[in-house]
């Protein structure tokens, strides 16, 4: 037992992340539940009245509304839901769903109670010191807990991969953010972060719904408002038919929702990156893609789907020229984090670089970083996990290893610590 | 043992039959179960009978090794415990589940690796009589020491962290040097309970110095911070040095070589060998051109000069004397000298008897056509001796010797010439080139006093006006080049001078120049 410094408690691990909640037993290689963190919601009292909005106060919310959680909560029709998502920049700005959420992941999905588990959630590095303490009371107050920890993702994905010290690259849903890690802790000065990925999604979104000479915009209709379809032929105008039963039932937020949907889809099966740069040639001679949306319409994507991905790494002309604050590039993030480290540092933080996030198995996306990096730093070694399942969840699987050592269980925030200090034990124990 | 026909029959569990059956048939089992040894299976021993031989006596049951023993075969009780972390200052009580057998009183295992660092602490009066500092207040220190102490001395994370309010702004060297200097003279002044040795040893680990560290961070951010263009001159530059001093110890190879064949390894070559070691530029230390140049320039003409004094024969005749000590007139038998005492008596040392004829030198391969060539010039074949006397022998190898010695001086003479010729050649374009190449020359080495003077003359020119007058010059300077090297090194001194004043006057006084130059060119002529 000793032996490998494990002893497991049987605690239980908690990731919030913007597209996703992970959930499941520290110790584990892989998250029990995984739900998607956006949640449909419907007020009761205001049938077919379009009255919840974004800003309403939450509490009203919370007495009146009915929310549709887990798998079977947003990717349902129903008529007049809303779609609403707590993370905001992988922030929780919206606590009031958060509890509901943790507790559809442990008690609907995982059918255990947290009252009776030690409890470890994760939060990104910039979290605000409210934010900590708000979970730790939701935590303890509303979940009972009898102990609970806060942990940095950016030192739980160092962890995922076996490092103490390591520069984590974690591209998310909505965030790209550089963490330099050195003994388990989190230097604060070279945290940067960016909305990158937003830029990319938006890009795409863009791609597909203009008009251009070749291809009228593609209307991103989801399958659940498709009614039939016929087949047609690439780049042929669709045959469809919508149900028009659900159109007039559906929100402005589920149709936001959808299509973001739709565009990620796209983007998983056909973009890319080339990975030696932007070039017109290369980018050509790839082979095209073909995708075939919900509605029926298909088209094979040429140089188009590499695009999406260059903006990962660098800014078109045009498009720095007419938004003079574009989030930064990964190669900008990455040498703005090492400009903030100590000069010694930054050859043990090339050698230990991790790529993490569901966003960086964008394809060709480690081997453009890899070439990036080689290009500029003599000895660059990048820990990028094969398993889609260790990249995409790997904050979770480091607070499930974190969670399970031994000589973790004296960190824990017990709840006569909590009773007796208060919030301000917090900041002191989770550094 | 051959089979009977009992064994035929019990095989085939035919009952026995015959009368001379019965009689070996009850000895037969008792035999084998009482003889046969342990480590011999039943099949081979029925084989090989008692005969066995009496290494199977030894074979012993081959030894497997143990098998692993999962706790009493698959009969641990595990249970759900709850247990008190004791480094922990609160009563949570977690649960996991241990086997049965484990006491439940025992420390939790953990909690021997909660290792808290020696805290160093001072009170107010110590703190102003050792470690009052214009640079920090009592309070930073206070602030520094809590910080240290709340992330164990892990300096990356604690400069990252360090944010004292109204503090000025601190670099990671500042801390450092704060706490460890606070800590070597708390250690120095208070009472110390251990040895001295330990002391020292503490006061050794808490050594920083801070502008070695500034120094080495700043060496190391201008290596991050070199541009491609930089580090590939720097690899260039690596790779020559690699070639240069792989020259050198090819140059040196041969020199060595060449010592040997012409001098032996005595008459005080080695401290040659020793200093010539000490010039070549192998440090690996990044020379300037010139030095380098210089040293190929001088490196040849040392051996040379040793060469011209040191005369090959003597190693040679004192060895032959010597040989004579031990000789048997009566028999004719010459005993030489039994090889030197350093080599030892292996068989490869030892020299057996042979026939004087067949220790005739042989000269080296790659000069034996030069030597051959020279001898036939003198009327001489080397190649058999008609009478090979002791004093015929020795005479022929002396001779054999002084001629390969002088191949090879000739061979080392016409390189040097070839030497002297390129760098004056080089000497000369440089000189055109108007660089001021003597500036700080070395002026010691005659070939290389003369070569300044040379490229003296030049730059004086080249330093004029450009006339057609000054092109002349310098043509006639070079064809003098050879004739008159006496008049050259004369010269040289007040042609410095000209020089100089030429060079402080500025290109307005070119007449003065151009005259003067005319009435050296007169001297010259002389």
């Amino acid at each position: 037992m000793v032996n490998y410094g494990g002893d497991e408690v049987s605690a239980l691990v908690v990731d919030i992340g913007t597209s996703s909640i992970r959930a499941g037993y520290a110790g584990d290689d892989t998250p029990k539940a995984i739900i998607p963190t956006s949640y449909g919601y419907k007020s009761k009292n205001s049938d077919g009245d379009v009255s919840m909005t974004e800003g309403e106060d939450g509490e009203a919310k919370k007495k009146d509304v009915k929310l549709f959680l887990g798998q079977h909560g947003p990717s349902i029709w129903r008529d007049q839901m809303e779609i609403g998502n707590p993370v905001r920049d992988g922030l929780i700005h919206d606590f009031v769903p958060i509890a509901p959420l943790i507790s559809h992941a442990l008690e609907d999905v995982m059918r255990c109670s947290a009252a009776e588990h030690p409890v470890l959630v994760t939060e990104p590095a910039w979290n605000t010191t409210a934010n900590r303490e708000r979970m730790a009371e939701i935590m303890f107050e509303e979940f009972q807990v009898p102990a609970f920890y806060i942990a940095n993702t950016g030192v739980l994905n160092a962890f995922a991969a076996g490092k103490g010290s390591a520069l984590v690259i974690d591209v998310g849903e909505t965030m790209a953010s550089i963490t330099p890690v050195v003994d388990g802790f989190v230097l604060r000065k070279g945290l940067v972060s960016s909305t990158l990925p937003q830029l990319v999604h938006a890009n795409a979104k863009h791609i597909l719904t203009t008009h251009t000479a070749v291809r009228r915009g593609i209307d991103l209709y989801p399958h659940q408002l498709v009614a039939s379809k016929t087949p047609v032929e690439p780049h042929a105008l669709p045959r469809f038919t919508l149900r028009e039963d659900r159109v007039s039932g559906t929100t402005e937020s589920w149709k936001k929702w959808y299509e973001a949907n739709e565009v990620d889809e796209w983007i998983q099966s056909v973009a890319g990156v080339l990975d030696q740069g932007w070039n017109d040639q290369v980018a050509a001679s790839r082979s095209p893609k073909q995708y075939e949306f919900p509605t029926g319409y298909n088209a094979y994507f040429g140089p188009e789907r590499f695009a999406v991905g260059e903006q990962f790494f660098s800014h078109s002309r045009e498009l720095a020229a007419t938004n003079p604050n574009l989030p930064k590039s990964i190669p900008q993030l990455i040498s703005e984090s090492l400009r903030a480290c100590d000069p010694d540092l930054r050859q043990v933080l090339m050698g230990n670089v991790v790529l993490t996030g569901g966003g960086s198995l964008f394809a060709g996306f480690s081997e453009r970083l890899s070439n990036e990096l080689g290009r500029n730093f003599p000895h660059v070694k990048i820990h990028a996990p094969g398993n889609s399942a260790e990249r995409r969840y790997g904050g979770w699987l480091g607070g499930s290893i974190l969670a399970s050592l031994g000589t973790f269980h004296q960190l824990w925030i017990s709840k006569e610590e909590w009773q007796e200090h208060g919030k301000a034990i917090v900041g002191q124990r989770c550094k | 043992m051959a089979a009977s026909a009992a064994d035929v029959r019990s095989i085939l569990s035919l009952p026995s039959s015959s009368s001379a059956g019965t009689q070996p048939h009850p000895k037969k089992p008792t035999a084998p179960s009482t003889r046969k040894p342990d480590g011999i299976s039943r099949e081979l021993f029925a084989l090989i009978g008692p005969s066995a031989p009496s290494i199977a006596a030894q074979l012993a049951k081959p030894r497997l090794k143990q098998k692993p023993n999962f706790g009493g075969g698959g009969k641990v009780k595990w249970e759900f415990r709850s247990f008190k972390n004791s480094a922990r200052s609160d009563g949570l009580e977690l649960g996991h589940w241990v086997k049965a057998s484990t006491d439940p009183n025992a420390e939790y295992p953990f909690v021997k690796y909660n290792v808290q660092p020696t805290e160093y602490t001072y009170s107010q009066d110590e703190y102003t009589r050792f470690l009052e500092d214009n640079e920090w207040s009592k309070e930073e220190t206070d602030y520094l020491f809590k910080i240290v102490k709340e992330y164990d001395s892990r300096w990356y994370v604690i400069h990252d962290r360090y944010n004292y309010p109204e503090g000025t702004a601190r670099t990671l060297e500042d801390l450092k040097d704060r706490y460890y200097s606070v800590c070597r003279k708390l250690v120095r002044n208070l009472p110390w309970a251990g040895d001295d040795a330990s002391k020292t040893s503490l006061l050794a680990s808490f050594q920083f110095d801070k502008e070695r560290e500034m120094t080495r961070k700043k060496y190391v951010a201008s290596l991050e911070s070199r541009t491609p263009e930089q580090i590939s001159e720097e690899e260039a530059l690596y790779v020559e040095i690699k070639r240069l001093e792989q020259n050198e110890r090819r140059f040196k190879r041969e020199r060595d070589e060449l010592l040997r064949t012409l001098l032996g390894v005595d008459s005080g070559l080695p401290e040659i060998v020793g200093m010539v070691d000490d010039e070549g530029p192998m440090g690996g230390s990044m020379d300037n051109g010139k030095k380098r140049r210089r040293g190929t320039l001088d490196s040849p003409m040392t051996p040379s000069n040793v060469i011209s004094l040191g005369p090959p024969m003597p190693r040679r005749a004192q060895s032959a004397k010597s040989a004579v000590v031990l000789t048997d007139a009566l028999h004719c038998i010459i005993r030489t000298d039994p090889p030197p005492a350093t080599t030892t008596a292996t068989k490869a040392a030892h020299q057996p008897v042979h026939l004087r004829s067949f220790k005739l030198p042989i000269p080296k391969a790659t000069i034996a056509p030069k030597i051959s060539q020279a001898l036939s010039e003198l009327g001489v074949s080397h190649a058999r001796l008609v009478m090979p006397t002791r004093e015929n022998s020795v005479q022929l190898e002396s001779l054999l010797d002084a001629t390969s010695a002088l191949v090879e001086i000739k061979k080392v003479v016409d390189r040097v010439d070839q030497d002297i010729r390129v760098l004056k050649a080089r000497l000369g374009r440089r000189a055109s080139e108007g660089v001021d190449a003597d500036a700080d020359a070395d002026p010691d080495a005659d070939a290389e006093g003369e070569a300044d003077a040379e490229g003296e003359t030049n730059t004086g020119s080249g330093t004029g006006a450009p006339t057609p007058m000054n092109v002349d010059e310098g043509g006639d300077g070079e064809g003098d080049n050879g004739r008159a090297h006496s008049v050259v090194s004369t010269r040289s001194g007040r042609s410095r001078k000209q020089t100089r004043r030429s060079l402080s006057v500025s290109s307005i006084d070119t007449s003065a120049s151009v005259s003067t130059r005319g009435g050296r060119k007169r001297q010259r002529r002389t």
